[in-house]
């Protein structure tokens, strides 16, 4: 089984070296690209699609097919991480403070073990939590941090911004969040479950636009076909917006999966 | 108005270059954090508010608005920098990184010699 898939990825590899052969050459003035596709884009892409940042409208409503694949990488990578590396073996040993007395208890057994509550906290075996400054700032910091992400995800057609880089910006408060306090304090708020669910939806939401569109007698992903619903005005931004949510949901959930399991090494409990 | 700002400038290219020449001129880690945290701090304070200042010359509503950003910026960084300086100098400690002193190194120089 291990030498088929070894074959396989050799296989796939080889292709897709011998399809860069094919690739211009960087920067070559006489590809499509450059001799068509550009002037197109920046002559025409204000009038088509009344969004002024040119990259949104090129990435999101030109090529849109292009990113919501790349979206579905995104979510790939979330899935290949958690295949590689979730272990749900249970953890053997537990460590609790007593938090009046400071006393730390090492609890061997897995059946018995201790409800962390007022008196016991629970704590990890070689990360100690860092202390009261750095938990307070972050604390603080976080919720403007949330608010930026969503600015960047909804401004993403009338500025530079959009659903990835917000959904970066989101994806790395919740790691602040983990690394400021512990793991535990991160998994009690956002469980895998949720994020599991967030980083397909994500890639739902957009295909979902995608195929809407198609019941409503449009192309695929062809957003002015939602003008009898959302109305004339601006119809491709709000389209671009809509699919930019789903690109920044898929990225901020793949985000904290992967680090959540490259931390813990799989096993959800602690790590930095 | 331009006084102001030229002052704030300047104030702030002199933190600046302290804290550039501190970093290149100071023994050890701890001791480099000191000028990276504080100096670039309050470098960053100064201009940005004197280009915060330069920018209401033609004062209206987007303007202002643009100064309330930057000066929003200043206030962010003014928190993040002193705590993440903290949160390094916490992790140099947990690492086992002893901090510099005269006399351990005097010590080593003195058994090296030997």
């Amino acid at each position: 089984m291990k030498l088929l898939s070894l074959i396989v990825v050799c296989l796939t590899g080889g292709l897709l070296l011998y399809g860069t052969a094919d690739l211009p050459d960087w920067g070559d003035p006489n590809t499509p690209a450059s001799l068509h596709l550009s002037k197109y884009y920046i002559e025409n892409a204000i009038r088509d699609t009344e969004v002024p940042n040119l990259v949104t409208a090129v990435l999101a409503d030109y090529r849109s097919i292009d990113t919501m694949l790349e979206t579905a990488v995104v979510f790939c990578a979330g899935l290949a991480c958690f295949m590689l590396l979730r272990d749900f073996t249970p953890k053997k040993d537990h460590y609790y403070r007593h938090v009046p007395s400071g006393v730390i208890l090492h609890v061997k057994n897995p059946d018995r073990q201790i409800i962390a509550g007022n008196e016991f906290e629970d704590m990890d075996k070689e990360w100690l939590p860092p202390d009261t400054i750095i938990k307070t700032v972050c604390r603080m910091l976080i919720p403007f941090i949330q608010i930026y992400a969503l600015y960047v995800v909804a401004h993403g057609d009338f500025s530079p911004g959009g659903g990835f880089q917000g959904g970066v910006i989101l994806g790395s408060s919740f790691i602040l969040l983990a690394i400021s306090y512990n793991l535990k304090y991160l998994l009690k708020r956002v469980s895998e479950k949720f994020l599991g669910i967030l980083s397909a939806a994500g890639v739902l939401v957009y295909m979902g636009i995608g195929l809407a569109a198609m019941v409503l007698g449009g192309n695929f992903l062809d957003y002015e076909k939602y003008a009898p619903i959302f109305g004339e005005h601006h119809i491709r931004a709000l389209g671009m917006l809509g699919v930019e949510i789903g690109v920044g949901m898929s990225v901020t959930a793949v985000m904290v999966i992967i680090y959540i399991n490259i931390v813990s090494e799989g096993k959800h409990d602690e790590g930095l | 108005m331009n006084f102001f700002v030229v002052i704030c400038l300047c104030i702030g290219f002199l933190f600046f270059l302290g804290g550039t020449v501190g970093i290149i001129r100071m023994p050890d880690f701890y001791t480099r954090l000191h000028p990276a945290g504080k100096l670039d701090t309050l470098g960053l304070f100064a201009m940005v508010s004197g280009l915060a200042a330069y920018n209401l010359h033609h004062f209206s509503l987007s303007t202002l608005l643009l100064s309330v950003k930057m000066m929003l910026i200043v206030f962010f960084v003014l928190h993040s920098i002193p705590t993440a300086t903290q949160a390094i100098v916490d992790a140099g400690m947990r690492a086992g990184l002893s901090p510099f002193t005269r006399k351990k190194t005097s010590q080593l120089q003195g058994t090296g010699e030997e």
